[in-house]
Parts: structure tokens; C-alpha cells; sequence
């Protein structure tokens, strides 16, 4: 009997007890320093090292030989309810990923072979009654276990060489605020770093830091007014008790800055995600004020939550535009340190390592909330404030001139690479009041329709440019459905996005020059990356249309995305013969 | 240089250089907070203020969700699929919201028209 054969029928009796597939085979612990070490054949954490950069300097692959890539071995997950929106992690040969309804998979990064298989056990009545679900988005390795998110606010810790449950934590009352975790936690020293959903649902948006070996909780952060009590309590920026509905959270992974021992953050939008009260904000509407910390760049002590700084990008955000994208590049130029991070309304910031703005660029063309963002400062100039009533043209759309699929950094090109979105909305700003009980809902207050740019359609880019300055190398448009995966860069010179068509592209880093493409079969609305297995490199990347920004692709352009299935997903291998 | 050394420093600092914005919030807007079962329920409301966010001009146009207006369902099927969901493309609402107040929601749903306001 073949080895796989074997396991797989040892899993099956196994599952049947335990729902997990066991195999004794292993691979080697994952600790702060090696992520320090940054080993290339690795892709231990979220964003590919601490530095966000979701850059391999793996080089097997390059642009020479990349027209050679083939498809080595794919797996399909049971239950990919909404595509698949994860990211996979490499460490030692062995890649980790999830799917929807909080399952993850361990499997040899060679073959594909599964060495174990987890399954939470969710409440399923409950993730039922989730807008924003079943979906996961990714884990986090260290300190030997796997760590996840549950939809039903846990977080739970899997044992990285068995598949076994070490620990569960219950951090968020998912039956009362409806929400819990998709996004991917952050592994840093010996804490395990995750954020709530918050945004439109009525709640504090809580981080969390766990220590973990235990999983007991270390931390609270609320980035709706901070925490009473200390220094970060800015309930005053909230009228009234507006405060306690506020929104916030941080769905997305955040980064770590060795160098200052800083945990960066960003924060989602307050609630709700429109507001009536128009340019009268800092006084009047549904919550008057900043609404620190929502929309927000934090600045975080890894070991106790300790709020260290904070700028928050948008003041009283009015358009749902936040600050969760969880890339934040570090990276020098001319022996200055600084930090980039895309806000969701198209801006680009750029801060020194202690949260300054040092420049803000737009990194989409269509941009008319505002009129600008001084770039020394990063105060809004010309803010346009909605008062309730009909309004056109609101720019970017919903869905953001930037969405949470990550950007990469190539420090041999020196160039940022990053998906940008051109389209716009008219909308209708109505008073709304929160629903709390039994269960928290929604909270959007505006009634809302997606359009393209003037009479265009809507349309996007993959722009790569000076991280820093902005000013644009080269760019690749896209007219008929916008790219919706992540991008990944490698030290071979390539270029990966993954297309909503389906395609999987590498192109020339330096120029744009597309080099391969391959049909994948269905939308990519998740991650990418690339490691090493006995020897050899690949590169995987997660298949699967239905994240909520995909879900309006058929309404914008119809086929092939009217058609696509949104409840099936594989992850797709490839490596040179 | 660590920044925890600068820590009093940098909160005063974040005080005085990054609260961009003054605030003097009234508290004379306190955000009201609902029950669903509340009597005042209302489809229209509850529609644009959760619905809306996937079913786009009221439901009069397809968004991340399916157009609502016209559609060729019947009644129950409409009361079913709110109270009870989709896996993965729709909440179930039947938590939220009484049987009533559903049906309220499929009789808006049903009076939606092209050429006039809900």
C-alpha cells in the first residue's frame, strides 16, 4: 500500500473519532528568531517576514525560465462556501492553509500528500446568521501549533505536527456581537496577536494579545475609545455613548517592527458606515467626533496592548474607507527607515518608524471624498461630508480604491506593486438606528449603487512604483474584472497576480512584460506564495470567487463572473518540470 | 532606540501632533439603540441599514446579492430565504427579526418599482 494510501485510510477512521486526519510525519518548529531569520524557503506569517514585503528572494524560478511552469499538484478543500479567501504558510516542506467554515490542512509541500486535517467545531447555527462568513483568511505558525480564528470567536491553537487541538480560547461574545474572526492572527515573541470583525456591526472592534503557549489572554485593545483608564482612553472623541457601538476592530494582520519592538496595526471604520450628520460631524450625527482609534494606524506593545502612538488616516471616517489593509512595509531608503501602508480610499501613507506622516500619495485615479491629503501632515483637505439624502458619485466606490488583498515589495526592482480599483457610487445617506439585541446586525446607513468612473466602467491596475515617492514605473490595466488575489514577488525578477479571470500570470518585475499565464478555471480572491520542498521551489496560490468585493463582479461585468461558482475552491501548485 | 523609552514623550506628542481634529462631541445625539423586536420596526429602514449592503438601490438592482424587485419567487420562498439564509450567500435573519416583521420586509420587497421611490 502506497504511503498516502495508508494515511488516508488510517485519517478516515481517525476523523470519524476526533475529526482530524493524523500522520506522524513533522516539520520544524517555527519561533520568533526564525521568522527574524527570514529564511526564503519559508513563508512562516501573513505577510511573508515582519517586513511585509510578501517577497520571496527565492530564484529558481525566474524570468528566464518561468515560461516553463507547470501545474505539480493541487488539493481541494471540502466546504470552500465563498471560494477560498486564506493564505497559505510554508515551513519545512509542509504548507498550511484553510477554507471556509474554519478547516485547515496540512500537507506536504512536495506532493500535495495530507499529512492532517483540522476541523473546528463551529456553531453552526450562529455562522449562519453571519453576513460576513464563513469565510477564513489565514493563520499563524509558532511556537509549534497553528493558530486560527473561529468564526465564533474563538482562538484556537493546533498543535503544527499532529493537527491536534492544543488550546481554544473564547475572546468575543460571537452570539451577541453576530461576528467573530476571519482574519489571520500575527505570531510575535510569544504572543498571539488577533482583531476582531468590527467595522459596520455595533461593537468596540477588540485586539487581542494571547499568550501563546497557553492561550490565556494577555490583552485588550478597544479601538473604539481606547481603554478606560489609561492613557488611550479617547471616549471623548465620541459623542455620547456613541462610543460603545463604535465599530473598529482590526480584521486583517498587522505587522511587527523588531527594531522599536512595535506591533503596527491597522483599524477598521466606525459604525455606521455613513453618516448623516455631514460637514456638522465633529458635533452632530449618529457619533460625533474623531472616533478614535477607527480607521487608524496603531502602534502597539506586543506584551501588554500598550497604545504607543497612533495616526489616524481618515478623522471621522465617513465612507467606510479603513485603515485594515495589514501591510505595512518597512524599508530604507538613502539610511531613512520608514513604514508604507495603502488606506481602502486609495491613498498611499508613508510614515517614519515612530507613526509620522512623512508623504501620502494617491494610488488610484479616482479619488473625490477628498480633495487631497497633505503629504506632510496627512490631514484631509476638502472633505466631502454627506448630509442624509441622495448624493452621486462618491469616489471610490465602497469596495475601496484599495482592497485587503496585499500588495509586494521587491527590494531588487525597488519597486511597490499593488492592485488599484477605479469606480464609483451614487448613494443615499439615511438615519439609521443600531439593532443590538438579540443579536447585532448591520450598520450601514446608506443605500448605495456601484458604477464605473464617469461614463466608463469601472476598471483597475497593478501599478508598480517608487514605494516612497509613488511616481510610477509601469502599469497594467485591467477593463474587465480587477485582480482580487494578492501579489507576489520573487528574486527570479517575477511578478505574480493572480487575474479575475481566472489566470495566474507571471510578468517581468522590472517592465511588465507578461512571461506565462495559466487558466486556473475560477477567480482568485486569496493569497500566494512560494517555498521551498525537498529542493525544489513552488509557488501556490488559493482559487475560489466569493469574497464580498468579487461578489458584485457579474453586476459590473457580467461574464465570466455572473457564472463563476462561489462554493468551490482548490489550491493550485506549480513548479518547473 | 527603542520607542518604549520615548513613551511619555511619544503619547504627548500623539496627543498634540496627531489628534488632527478637535472634538467637542455633543451628547445631545446619543446614538439610539434598538431591539429588533422593537414595535416601531421598519422595512424600509432595516432594509437600507442592513439589507442594502448586498442588494443595491433597495433591491431595485443586483449588487453582491441577486436583484430583488420582480422577482419571481413567491412569498414564501422570499419569507424562507430570509428567515432561514443561504450557507454562504445569505444570513439568516430568522434570529434577528420576528415572522412578522419578515413577512413586513417581503411585502416591501414587493411593492419595489423602477419609476418610483420605496
Amino acid at each position: 500500500m502506497k504511503l498516502e494510501n495508508r494515511l488516508t485510510v488510517k485519517g478516515v477512521l481517525f476523523a470519524a473519532v476526533t475529526g482530524v486526519v493524523w500522520s506522524a510525519t513533522a516539520s520544524a518548529d517555527v519561533t520568533h528568531e526564525s521568522i527574524l531569520k527570514a529564511d526564503p524557503a519559508n513563508w512562516p506569517t501573513y505577510h511573508g517576514s515582519f517586513k511585509s514585503w510578501h517577497y520571496s528572494a527565492l530564484d529558481q524560478i525566474n524570468s528566464k525560465n518561468v515560461k516553463g511552469l507547470k501545474e505539480a499538484w493541487s488539493h481541494m478543500p471540502s466546504r470552500a462556501t465563498r471560494g477560498l479567501q486564506s493564505f497559505p504558510l510554508a515551513a519545512d516542506g509542509v504548507l498550511y492553509y484553510t477554507s471556509a467554515y474554519n478547516q485547515l490542512y496540512a500537507l506536504d509541500g512536495a506532493t500535495g500528500a495530507v499529512l492532517w486535517i483540522y476541523k473546528q467545531k463551529l456553531d453552526e447555527d450562529l455562522v449562519a446568521k453571519q453576513t460576513h462568513s464563513p469565510y477564513n483568511r489565514g493563520v499563524a505558525l509558532g511556537n509549534g501549533n497553528v493558530y486560527m480564528g473561529t468564526l465564533d470567536g474563538k482562538l484556537v491553537a493546533v498543535d503544527m505536527k499532529t493537527g491536534k487541538l492544543n488550546w481554544e480560547t473564547k475572546l468575543v461574545d460571537s452570539k451577541k456581537l453576530t461576528v467573530g474572526f476571519t482574519g489571520a492572527p500575527l505570531f510575535v515573541k510569544d504572543k498571539v496577536i488577533i482583531g476582531a470583525q468590527g467595522g459596520e456591526w455595533p461593537g468596540r472592534g477588540p485586539i487581542f494579545g494571547v499568550e501563546a503557549k497557553s492561550g490565556q489572554l494577555v490583552w485588550t485593545f478597544n479601538t473604539s475609545g481606547g481603554n478606560e483608564g489609561t492613557p488611550s482612553d479617547r471616549r471623548d472623541t465620541w459623542g455620547g455613548d456613541s462610543w460603545k457601538t463604535g465599530g473598529g476592530g482590526g480584521w486583517m494582520a498587522g505587522a511587527y517592527d523588531p527594531e522599536t519592538d512595535t506591533v503596527w496595526w491597522g483599524t477598521a471604520n466606525p459604525a455606521p458606515l455613513y453618516d448623516w450628520a455631514g460637514p456638522e460631524w465633529q458635533t452632530k450625527g449618529p457619533r460625533p467626533g474623531t472616533n478614535l482609534y477607527t480607521t487608524a494606524v496603531i502602534l502597539l506593545n506586543p506584551d501588554t496592548g500598550e497604545l504607543k502612538n497612533y495616526h489616524q488616516e481618515l478623522p471621522h471616517d465617513a465612507w467606510d474607507f479603513d485603515s485594515s489593509m495589514g501591510e505595512f512595509v518597512f524599508l530604507e531608503r538613502d539610511g531613512k527607515k520608514y513604514v508604507v501602508h495603502p488606506n481602502k480610499g486609495g491613498h498611499v501613507f508613508v510614515y517614519d518608524r515612530g507613526g509620522k506622516v512623512q508623504n501620502v500619495y494617491a494610488g488610484v485615479d479616482n479619488i473625490n471624498f477628498v480633495k487631497g491629503v497633505d503629504p506632510k501632515t496627512g490631514e484631509l483637505i476638502g472633505r466631502r461630508d454627506m448630509v442624509e439624502g441622495k448624493h452621486t458619485n462618491l469616489c471610490p466606490a465602497i469596495a475601496g480604491g484599495y482592497s485587503w488583498n496585499a500588495g509586494t515589495y521587491n527590494p531588487k526592482t525597488g519597486l511597490y506593486y499593488r492592485v488599484g480599483y477605479e469606480w464609483c457610487m451614487d448613494l443615499e445617506i439615511v438615519k439609521t438606528t443600531p439593532v443590538l439585541e438579540p443579536m447585532a446586525q448591520l450598520n450601514i446607513g446608506a443605500n448605495f449603487t456601484m458604477h464605473g468612473p464617469g461614463s466608463d466602467k469601472a476598471w483597475g491596475h497593478v501599478r508598480a512604483r517608487d514605494p516612497i515617492t509613488g511616481k510610477v514605473k509601469w502599469a497594467m490595466d485591467f477593463k474587465n474584472g480587477i485582480p482580487h488575489g494578492s501579489l507576489l514577488s520573487t528574486g527570479g525578477n517575477l511578478l505574480f497576480i493572480p487575474e479575475a479571470d481566472g489566470h495566474l500570470s507571471a510578468v517581468d518585475a522590472s517592465t511588465g512584460k507578461v512571461l506565462w499565464r495559466h487558466n486556473n478555471g475560477n477567480l482568485h480572491d486569496g493569497g500566494i506564495i512560494t517555498y521551498m520542498a525537498k529542493g525544489k521551489q513552488y509557488v501556490a496560490v488559493e482559487v475560489g470567487k466569493g469574497s464580498l468585493v468579487t461578489d458584485g463582479y457579474g453586476d459590473l461585468w457580467g461574464e465570466p463572473y455572473s457564472s463563476m461558482p462561489t462554493d468551490g475552491g482548490i489550491l493550485k501548485v506549480f513548479a518547473l518540470d | 532606540m527603542k520607542l518604549s523609552v520615548f513613551r511619555p514623550i511619544l503619547c504627548l506628542a500623539a496627543l498634540l501632533f496627531f489628534a488632527a481634529i478637535p472634538v467637542s462631541p455633543a451628547a445631545d445625539e446619543k446614538a439610539p439603540v434598538a431591539a429588533a423586536g422593537a414595535s416601531d420596526f421598519n422595512a424600509k429602514n432595516t432594509f437600507r441599514n442592513i439589507c442594502s449592503f448586498c442588494h443595491e438601490d433597495y433591491g431595485r438592482k443586483a449588487g453582491k446579492g441577486p436583484q430583488l424587485m420582480n422577482n419571481t419567487n413567491s412569498d414564501e420562498y422570499l419569507f424562507n430565504r430570509i428567515k432561514n439564509g443561504k450557507a454562504g450567500r445569505m444570513a439568516a435573519f430568522g434570529g434577528a427579526f420576528t415572522d412578522d416583521q419578515i413577512r413586513d420586509m417581503v411585502k416591501f420587497i414587493r411593492s419595489l418599482r423602477p419609476d418610483q421611490e420605496p
